[in-house]
């Protein structure tokens, strides 16, 4: 019986835990893989190819390769031999006319235009015009500049061909110059801990946190308590409202607070009326977007805290708050004697679970303000995603996002594995009581 | 409890913290079936012109596909995450098995722990997989982010089933698959629905996957949708509009919210993230 429960229970499983392998587990390792990767739109996720460019040949003066080498790699050449011949037989050039370049040029390899340009006139059923001879002999040129070879292998056979005196090492470098997907590095991490922007960002992401965490637990506790003491028809009202943002879709209610804080919105309109400074709230000055920033994100942290306070405060004896009004406390006294003492836990639950959100949730952000105006309210995890995910100049960097968002990572992990500790969620863990 | 304190005081300082809310989301209700004068709010005028889009495609594109969109991806994330957490959570709840402390931990690490960290992994995984700008993976993705917490829920409400009736029916010579199918499973149906309800508010909701792993025109779902047609920078800049069309969209939330509303709150103070 035990051996086909224990069957059973891993079937039953087995859906979760292939779902739960492929997108947390994967996502999880790949990122952790990839932060020491220059992985970008420009490498590609999947392996490159071998091209030499301009680019790659000013790369290349900065290594001690022989300039002769160098110059012989930009250099091109005109072969006729078979596969130049193919090439030429769909490039359209006239039968004949080709023909006769099999006949009498085969096997012959020119270093300059010029001089497979005068062997291709002496040719009897060569073109009228200079332009198509010209023509002619694209398809018969070679150069290891501009051309893509798919892999290693290849590349070097091309090279040898052309740089005969190339050594081993000659040729190591030259590869190495001209790959174009992506390479093993730590330079992700290297400029993280070395650019100025990092200060500026943590600095950030920790007033942000900290700031949107006071509010969450404060208010949220100040809209129990009061909800709790009010007559439950005022208190419903005050519940609905504040569980709106809860439930409502962020678009909508980024779009909602849009409307509050832009320009001709709410806000905006109320000032002109009331002669005060009136503007694009949420991102025209730095004060103004950061409370935005806070509000908006405040609103739906608040609500959460919100109901998980009221269920503690229920859980409270209310015969406990009854003798105390015998013995003469006013609210004052209960709820800093009675109720906060016994509410600690739910708000270091509270603080710590929403601790974590906040660091790493930027959905919000960047619906409202984007980090803007300029960078002043970017935090970590936005600036990871717009590194990785979302630039402006189109070159997604997934390895230096996958860096920083490593980091959020480790951070995630600790700090989760440290919430475990603190809340004894293990004691949640109860035997089974028919197999064990 | 006795009256010690008039509650005037107390509703006067909610209502002042309150006011954004209530003010946004009257002006959202109210807004969508008026006009005001330019630098007023009071409306002046009844009118049903924002809610046009609803039959003219020519206002902000048309908004039926991208609503079966949604419709689809919403419905298709509930079914999986349904059914995942049912079986596992059953596993998890009852069954002896390998390892079960290790799944139960790790299961707790991933509800505590911020998915959204992961979101450059998961990019990299469905280029991978070739699932990238496909409805299928954004649907896999919410899924698998959902199930630790649909996992656990369900594990609370098996949880809560007496031991009793299970022993009643292994002693009856049923196997363990029969016992869970029929008289586990209709003891948790509340769990089933408030689980269910729950997903479809939140997929119905969620912008930030679609919006990153799938962002090719047609399967573009009405949060992105709505994102793309209210741009404030467009020309076609019209915060009534927009706000009808917000509410198009919300609609189903709030009435599944309001009809299921015990359930859920159950379930949301029982740990989402915000």
């Amino acid at each position: 019986m035990k051996n086909r429960a224990n069957g059973l229970g891993l079937v039953l499983m087995a859906p979760a835990v292939l779902l739960l392998i492929a997108f947390f587990l994967l996502p999880a390792t790949l990122t952790g893989i990839f932060a020491f990767t220059n992985m970008s739109t420009s490498t590609g996720i999947s392996g490159g190819a071998y091209v030499v460019t301009e680019t790659v040949l000013r790369k290349l003066e900065a290594t001690d390769l022989d300039p002769k080498l160098r110059a012989g790699l930009g250099e091109k050449s005109y072969t006729v031999n078979a596969e130049t011949l193919a090439a030429a037989t769909s490039a359209d050039i006239e039968p004949g006319f080709l023909a006769e370049i099999e006949d009498r040029l085969s096997g012959k390899t020119y270093a300059a235009s010029s001089a497979f340009e005068d062997d291709l006139k002496s040719l009897p059923s060569r073109p009228r015009r200079i332009r198509d001879l010209k023509l002619a002999t694209e398809p018969f040129e070679r150069s290891v500049i501009n051309t893509r070879y798919p892999d290693r292998g290849q590349f070097e056979a091309a090279l040898q061909t052309f740089l005969p005196a190339a050594t081993k090492a000659d040729l190591e470098t030259i590869a190495t110059a001209s790959y174009t997907g992506w390479t093993w590095t730590r330079d992700n991490f290297i400029d993280l801990f070395t650019r100025a922007d990092t200060l500026r960002l943590v600095a950030n992401t920790v007033f942000y946190v900290c700031a949107t965490l006071a509010f969450n637990v404060f208010v949220g506790l100040f809209l129990a308590i009061a909800v709790f003491y009010l007559p439950s028809r005022a208190g419903g009202v005050f519940n609905v409202l504040w569980l709106l943002p809860r439930i409502t879709p962020v678009v909508l209610y980024a779009i909602m607070w849009k409307w509050f804080t832009w320009e001709n919105g709410f806000l905006y309109v109320a000032a002109e009326d009331l002669g005060l400074p009136a503007f694009n709230y949420m991102k025209g000055s730095v004060p103004t977007a950061w409370a935005t920033v806070i509000l908006v994100n405040g609103f739906v942290g608040a609500s959460f805290g919100m109901i998980l306070f009221s269920g503690a405060l229920r859980a409270i004896p209310i015969q406990q708050l009854w003798s105390s009004e015998v013995d003469g406390a006013n609210r004052w006294q209960q709820v800093t004697r009675i109720i906060l003492p016994q509410m600690r836990w739910p708000i270091l639950f509270v603080t710590s679970y929403q601790t974590l959100s906040l660091l790493s949730s930027y959905e919000l952000i960047w619906l409202t303000t984007n980090g803007g105006p300029g960078s002043t309210t970017t935090v970590w995890s936005l600036e990871a995603f717009h590194t990785a995910l979302n630039n402006y100049t189109g070159n997604l960097q997934y390895g230096l996002g996958a860096a920083m968002a490593l980091i959020l990572v480790i951070v995630g992990l600790a700090l989760s594995i440290l919430y475990l500790r603190l809340f004894r969620f293990n004691e949640l863990v109860s035997k089974p009581k028919i197999e064990f | 409890m006795t009256k010690n304190h008039t509650v005037w005081p107390v509703i006067c300082i909610l209502a002042l913290f309150s006011a954004p809310l209530a003010i946004m989301y009257l002006f959202l209700v109210v807004d969508t079936f008026s006009n005001s004068a330019p630098g007023s709010f009071l409306p002046h005028e009844f009118t049903l012109q924002h809610w046009r889009f609803l039959w003219n495609p020519d206002v902000t594109g048309d908004v039926w596909k991208p609503t079966l969109n949604t419709f689809l991806f919403t419905i298709s994330m509930v079914a999986i995450v349904l059914g995942v957490s049912t079986t596992a959570g059953y596993a998890i709840s009852r069954l002896n098995l390998p390892f079960r402390r290790f799944f139960l931990s790790s299961l707790m690490v991933m509800h505590a722990f911020p998915t959204v960290t992961l979101l450059i992994g998961v990019f990299l995984v469905l280029q991978y997989a070739g699932l990238y700008n496909t409805l299928i993976g954004v649907i896999l993705v919410k899924a698998s982010l959902m199930l630790p917490l649909g996992i656990w829920i369900m594990k609370g409400f098996y949880d809560s089933v007496p031991w009793e009736i299970e022993m009643a029916g292994v002693q009856d010579g049923a196997s363990r698959f029969t016992v869970w199918w029929r008289l586990i499973l209709p003891q948790v149906k509340p769990g089933l629905m408030a689980l269910s309800i729950f997903v479809f508010i939140d997929g119905w909701s969620e912008y930030l996957l679609p919006r990153i792993l799938a962002p090719a025109a047609q399967i573009e779902v009405l949060s992105v949708y709505l994102e793309a047609v209210s741009d404030p920078d467009s020309v076609t800049y019209n915060f009534n509009l927009f706000k009808s069309v917000g509410l198009f969209y919300t609609l189903p939330v709030i009435v599944l919210f309001v009809l299921f509303q015990k359930p859920l709150m159950n379930i949301f103070s029982g740990g989402t993230k915000g």
